[in-house]
């Protein structure tokens, strides 16, 4: 390769590099801002920062605000978590396991709360309630109701592609030996696609855990998930407490996120949102 | 030996002989409270606006679409919403890309798996946590400001935030993570024996880009773009928070008007605006991503 090639590779590629920094400082600077805030000693972060301390963190698990948004955040989640790995993974395996007319029909409805902008699902559901008047309006259930319809589609997603990526004819194998078509689903698919669908839980914890849309009409001062919480706080100050509490969500999606690079490929995973 | 029987006939049910009863609970839930619900809003849009009624009245009229088509107030939210929407995906496309590219050229897998990571913790984290970083930067009494009059460049702070300039950085930090997803899958997917063929014909590595790599990723850009424009039109969280309430958008009109004014059926003609201009992108992205992906975007 001549001298001016090898310099055009390299222009190239110190042009996506430039554009990667950019990228990835856009998307993580928030967040370390978030953490340097929680950890700040002033009483806001300023430039110059002041000094490091752990004042709010503290302040934080005294807060009443934050820190009972915070456990109820993680109660709804674990709770929505749990009924939509059920349903959804039932789900996924008729969706995919049974072709009958109307199944891909059904497949899109599963999925179609990820396009259905949350803000109106959560307006649609608050109408609903209210007119209904069968007690769901600002109620835990109602909430959590909420909470399922836009955690399912991730475990149904997940689920669904593992079920497409397993073999079907280690299944065949087990039926063509002898076993009947629920033993070869335990013993041989299940443990195969158990990968998927806790990937699948994972992802609905987490979406759970930092949904804001469809909280926003549900919440009342009993039932204030932490990111209504914050956002509250956020109208009018910044208040470094809130900063803490953040540290503390950001490790929870940082190891919900290590857990689901372990259990799939995540070099096979793009588009999560319409999978 | 016992507890296993039962367990298999449990399971049998279900497996075997009445396998409509393993969608049925999803089913069931999803008919209840999103068909319904939603069904319910679209025939609220239509009836009388009468501000603290929510009953259904059964007087059907246009008159909330046509008050949204006529009031400036509300026209104008439409236009903001739209056009904010679309020069956030076009700035996301064109920041995404290189990393896009960056991790989907990434062989080593420990760097790849810490490259998709950064990015799905992005994606993943509660947007007002994200925000609430935006906000320490950008505000008046921010970082950068402040980083500015410390240097003396500027003597009063900028306005970067309460305003378009700022919506628009949020809605870019918001979206990015999913542009990038979006665009990975199909630079992957180029051969590189396109490009080295490309080459050895004599392109040079700039042109081989542009005229390969970049026609080639089209699907992945296009799919990118409505993605970003659709989730971007309906996000509520950054022009409240980055706006300030100062940038009108039709998500906020929603709220406005239903949690502060009782006009349900006014409000709901707005959402039902949003929901048909967020799904108008989604059909021709989802056109697009089953032709790219063979059904599975």
């Amino acid at each position: 390769m001549s001298k001016a090639k090898i310099r055009e590779v390299n222009e190239l590629g110190t042009l996506v590099k430039i554009g990667s920094g950019i990228a990835l400082a856009i998307l993580l600077i928030p967040v370390f801002i978030v953490v340097l805030t929680g950890l700040n000693s002033g009483d806001h972060l300023t430039f110059p920062p002041e000094g490091i301390s752990l004042r709010w963190i503290f302040a934080f698990f005294r807060s009443e605000e934050f820190l009972s948004a915070f456990l109820f955040s993680f109660g709804l989640a674990l709770i929505t978590m749990t009924l939509s790995t059920i349903f959804g993974t039932l789900a996924a395996i008729f969706i995919t396991r049974f072709s009958f007319p109307g199944s891909q029909l059904l497949r899109a409805l599963f999925l179609s709360p990820l396009i259905l902008p949350g803000i109106v699902l959560g307006l649609a559901l608050y109408i609903f309630y209210v007119s209904t008047d069968i007690g769901l309006a600002r109620s835990y259930p109602g909430m959590v109701i909420a909470h399922m319809l836009v955690t399912m589609p991730y475990v149904i997603g997940t689920v669904s592609a593992s079920l497409f990526n397993f073999d079907l004819n280690l299944e065949q194998a087990a039926r063509s030996l002898g076993a009947s078509p629920l033993t070869a689903f335990r013993k041989v698919t299940l443990p195969n696609i158990s990968n998927g669908v806790m990937a699948g839980s994972v992802f609905a914890f987490i979406v759970s855990f930092g949904q804001f849309d469809v909280s926003l009409f549900m919440a009342t001062p009993n039932n204030t998930p932490l990111p209504i919480a914050l956002y509250w706080s956020l109208r009018y100050t910044f208040e470094p407490t809130a900063a803490a509490a953040g540290i503390f969500a950001i490790a929870l999606v940082i190891t919900s996120m290590l857990i689901t690079s372990k259990l799939v490929n995540l070099q096979k995973f793009s588009g999560v949102k319409f999978d | 030996m016992e507890d296993t029987k039962d367990k298999n006939n449990f399971l049998r049910i279900f497996y075997t002989y009445r396998p409509i009863l393993l969608v049925l609970p999803a089913l069931i839930l999803f008919i209840i409270f999103f068909i319904i619900p939603v069904l319910s809003m679209f025939v609220l849009a239509f009836d009388k606006p009468v501000t603290g009624v929510l009953d259904l009245q059964g007087k059907w009229t246009l008159k909330s679409f046509l008050r949204i088509y006529n009031r400036s107030l509300y026209f104008d939210a439409a236009v903001t919403s739209v056009s904010l929407a679309a020069l956030a995906s076009l700035i996301t496309l064109i920041i995404g890309y290189p990393l896009a590219y960056l991790i989907a050229k990434t062989e080593n897998v420990a760097r790849n798996t810490f490259l998709m990571i950064l990015v799905l913790c992005a994606m993943q984290l509660d947007m007002v946590i994200r925000l609430f970083g935006l906000m320490v930067l950008m505000g008046d009494n921010g970082l950068i400001n402040g980083a500015l009059m410390y240097f003396n460049i500027i003597e009063k702070p900028i306005g970067l935030m309460y305003n378009k300039l700022g919506v628009l950085v949020g809605l870019i930090q918001f979206s990015l993570p999913f542009m990038v997803l979006s665009l990975i899958g199909i630079i992957r997917g180029i051969s590189p024996a396109v490009v080295e063929a490309s080459r050895s014909l004599g392109a040079s590595p700039n042109q081989a880009f542009w005229k390969i790599i970049i026609p080639l990723s089209m699907p992945g850009i296009l799919a990118g773009t409505l993605l970003v424009f659709a989730i971007s039109i309906s996000s509520y969280i950054v022009p409240a928070l980055m706006g300030g309430w100062k940038v009108m958008v039709m998500p906020l009109h929603v709220y406005q008007q239903i949690a502060e004014m009782g006009k349900w059926q006014f409000g709901s003609a707005i959402a039902v605006v949003l929901f048909c201009t967020s799904l108008l992108s989604v059909i021709v992205y989802q056109r697009v991503a089953i032709r790219i992906g063979g059904g599975r975007a």
